[in-house]
């Protein structure tokens, strides 16, 4: 008896929220009306394209048949990818790329936010110039800075060699130790306003009199940043690293125009390799495979991305 | 010098005659232009012989008042090219506009490297130009994948003898024509006279083999503490096959049988010992010797250009219009490094490419081709057939096909050697006697859907992995051929 009241109560339930649900649009319409055109390109532009690419990475597609030629082969993508010697290579690579690019790119901004953020003269003009990297197209820098890097007319090599300290210019980007590390340089050089942006804007948010408080109760600079400061600071923490984390997850321009993820693929991560696998071998399938792979671990930290503003959002509604 | 080079290439002529018969089918020993007398003393005679009205020949093919719309991609100029072509290629679209003042055209440039990809991604999306003028690798690709309708010179007026026949072989697939050539080109070798006399070497002599390159390059680098020879191992650049493939074919090897007068494609060879031999040639200059350009793996022949011009580069597999482009970059320079870029220039010497251990010597036969392409693959469903030829006409008319090729390439359609402007080229155009001398050595890529991906990440892929140490030569050769089994295999 006890269970069928709970079930028609259930039922009762759902159907009243049903129904309010259905109530609530219809009551907000308009509002409805005016984000459908939004919605319906993101479908088209968005949505579609996912589709297709899920669909994609369950066919083959050799390279000297149409697209339309393409033949089933269940998981065959995914297993050639995961198989693959040059997959776990770029994965390596893709790790230490994200990894490294957002961590130091992360610290260093956090430290020049920290920095910045005491009064002194000529500080707008320094928080101008230290934002230029991140302002300046990514094309353009990487233009540059492979000629800077160049193993044989590069201006830090001419330096180098100018002033004594090395015989021959340093071999920065011809080199398949030295590659990438040299691109995650120029990648934090460009990254790291962006840090220094967001920890300034979390920084205000300090409040100036608990740091009084804690001055007066005796706390050194370090007590007081690590227990007072930093605490505030974590969530626009979290966000940043995330973004970072995507951002570079995903980045292509930087490798793909200084490298071209070459040379013997040292510099190649997920989404040059992507690059490569569909336009310039036209293995739809395999790269579409392989795409699926990096939407469900750009996904992952999504969801990381989502929690973390969300609780940034509740600390807020508490406070 | 030129003199010098000419005349060894006369005494040439019995090997080139020999390997121009890889180039020549029988119809073309009849052709207006007779192959078959190919020589620089040929070329120089004929040129100037004939005028020809392109827009009276096109008229004939789609009337002059003809209505209509155009979609266009072509490759167009990029930054290592010559001003020259910039204004040539800025004229020819004035000209057709005012020739057929009737049809909108829609034209859009790209670069060599770029066009590819993008053309590819528009045909998925059947949002491709009515029209197209590719590199010469991928007429084939697109060709045996039914996206190009057949397109044979007669369609526009000309004669399928007015064509190079190695060029034809090109956009030709099981037997039926898919496109135009519009211009084809062989390199030459370009050195510095003034680098080889202080490095010791015979300023005015080429080194005649590979293997000398070598030697020269390490000579020049142990000498002078400057790079001897401009290796390029970029991958995904087209300049990289095509200054491997002629040290490849002159070593005896090959991707494939590409270098025998009829090619069958069936037997992979990267991993012959002639192919590793190439290979070999490549990482001793680069590892072992250290007398190449370290930013090799990176660099493209525009990179090289600058470096040649400063002083800092002893020699390098060189376009046709590399002259020009010298020129172009001197007269940009300032202050001492304007000066010292002429001295560079005054030093320059053309020769032939040189042969490999037992004197084959070979170049890659390149250019580009124009295209039709089907309806269902176009933007809008619809091809404007009477338009497009009418620009193909027009292209790849005796005129056009000099004009669009007048500094860096030579005239697709061989009635293009018989016009006034190939002698006014003749006059203007420093070596391009020595450039148009290697024509008969010419070697196509092979004609095959899966050319582009060989050249351009396969090959380039084994010049690194060789170069970096990530494989041995033998390794970074076996993984290669590999891979173009397996890629033929349909994996």
């Amino acid at each position: 008896m006890t269970i069928v009241t709970g079930k028609a109560e259930a039922r009762r339930r759902l159907q009243s929220g049903r129904s309010g649900a259905l109530r609530q649009i219809w009551e907000h319409r308009a509002d409805y009306a005016y984000v459908l055109p939004a919605i319906a390109v993101m479908l088209v532009v968005i949505a579609y394209p996912i589709y297709y690419t899920i669909e994609l990475s369950f066919f083959k597609t050799p390279p000297g048949l149409q697209l339309r030629d393409k033949t089933f082969v269940g998981f065959d993508n995914y297993t050639t990818i995961l198989t693959s010697e040059v997959f776990w290579r770029v994965t390596w690579n893709t790790l230490i790329w994200t990894l490294g690019s957002t961590l130091i790119a992360f610290v260093l901004g956090f430290a020049t936010a920290l920095a910045l953020h005491r009064e002194f003269v000529g500080r707008g003009v320094l928080r101008a110039i230290l934002i230029i990297p991140w302002v300046i197209s990514a094309v353009a820098a990487s233009y540059i800075w492979k000629w800077i890097y160049h193993s044989d007319f590069g201006i830090i090599g001419a330096v180098l060699v100018g002033l004594g300290l090395a015989d021959r210019p340093p071999n920065f980007i011809d080199s398949v130790s030295t590659v990438l590390p040299s691109l995650i340089v120029v990648n934090i050089w460009r990254e790291f306003p962006f840090a220094m942006i967001m920890m300034m804007a979390g920084l205000q948010t300090v409040p100036e009199q608990l740091l009084r408080a804690a001055q007066v109760d005796g706390a050194s600079a370090w007590q007081r940043f690590w227990h007072v400061t930093f605490p505030h600071l974590r969530n626009v923490s979290t966000v940043t690293i995330l973004l970072l984390a995507v951002a570079n997850f995903n980045s292509f321009i930087i490798p793909w125009i200084m490298t071209g993820g070459g040379p013997s693929n040292a510099s190649h991560i997920w989404i040059t390799h992507i690059y490569e696998l569909a336009f310039g071998r036209q293995r739809w399938g395999v790269a579409s495979a392989y795409s699926v792979l990096l939407f469900l671990t750009l996904m992952t930290l999504g969801y990381f991305y989502v929690r973390a503003l969300s609780g940034n959002e509740r600390q807020e509604g508490s406070a | 010098m030129t003199r010098i080079m000419l005349g060894s290439a006369v005494l040439r002529g019995t090997v080139a005659t020999a390997l121009m018969a890889s180039l020549m089918s029988t119809s073309a020993l009849g052709a207006p232009v007779d192959l078959s007398k190919w020589s620089p003393e040929y070329v120089l005679s004929i040129a100037g012989t004939q005028d020809f009205d392109t827009a009276a020949d096109c008229a004939k093919v789609t009337p002059l008042d003809y209505k209509g719309r155009l979609t266009f991609w072509y490759q167009g100029v990029f930054e290592g090219d010559p001003d020259l072509l910039r204004q040539y290629y800025k004229d020819f679209f004035e000209t057709f506009r005012k020739t057929y003042p009737n049809i909108q055209l829609e034209e859009q440039a790209l670069t060599y490297n770029d066009l590819l990809d993008k053309f590819r991604t528009a045909l998925l999306g059947n949002a491709a130009p009515m029209a197209v003028r590719l590199q010469i690798l991928g007429g084939t690709e697109f060709a045996s994948k039914g996206y190009l309708e057949p397109l044979k010179p007669e369609d526009v007026g000309y004669s399928t003898e007015d064509f190079w026949p190695g060029a034809m072989k090109a956009v030709t697939w099981e037997g039926v024509t898919y496109g135009i050539p519009t211009n084809n080109e062989t390199m030459a070798f370009i050195w510095n006279a003034d680098i080889f006399k202080r490095a010791g070497l015979d300023p005015d002599k080429a080194p005649a083999t590979w293997d000398d390159v070598v030697k020269y390059s390490k000579q020049i680098h142990d000498k002078l503490g400057i790079a001897g020879y401009g290796l390029v191992a970029r991958k995904n650049a087209g300049n990289t096959p095509y200054r491997f493939m002629p040290q490849l074919w002159a070593y005896g090897g090959g991707v494939f049988d590409e270098a025998t007068a009829n090619p069958t494609y069936e037997e992979v060879r990267l991993d012959s010992p002639q192919s590793k031999a190439a290979l070999q040639a490549s990482y001793d200059m680069y590892v072992r010797d250290k007398s190449v350009p370290v930013s090799a793996l990176t660099n493209q022949q525009a990179d090289n250009q600058p470096l040649f011009l400063a002083g800092q580069l002893g020699m390098m597999i060189s376009h046709p219009s590399d002259y020009d482009v010298m020129l172009d970059l001197q007269k940009k320079a300032t202050g001492a490094d304007k000066d010292k870029a002429q001295t560079v220039i005054d030093n320059m010497r053309y020769g032939l490419i040189p042969t490999g251990p037992d004197g084959k010597r070979a170049v890659v036969f390149g250019g580009s081709n124009i295209h039709i392409l089907k309806p269902e693959y176009v933007d809008g469903g619809k091809v404007d057939e009477p338009a497009a030829k009418a620009i193909i006409c027009m292209w790849t008319s005796p005129e056009w096909s000099l004009k669009m090729a007048y500094a860096g390439s030579n005239p697709g359609n061989l009635n293009g050697f018989k016009t006034k402007w190939m002698k006014e080229r003749l006059d203007n155009i420093k070596f391009l006697d020595v450039t148009t001398s290697m024509l008969p050595y010419g070697i196509p890529f092979p004609a095959l859907p899966q050319a582009p991906e060989i050249m351009n990440i396969i090959v380039p892929d084994m010049l690194q992995n060789a170069l970096t140490g990530a494989m041995t030569v033998d390794e970074a050769a076996d993984d290669a051929a590999k891979r173009v089994r397996d890629l033929m295999g349909g994996l």
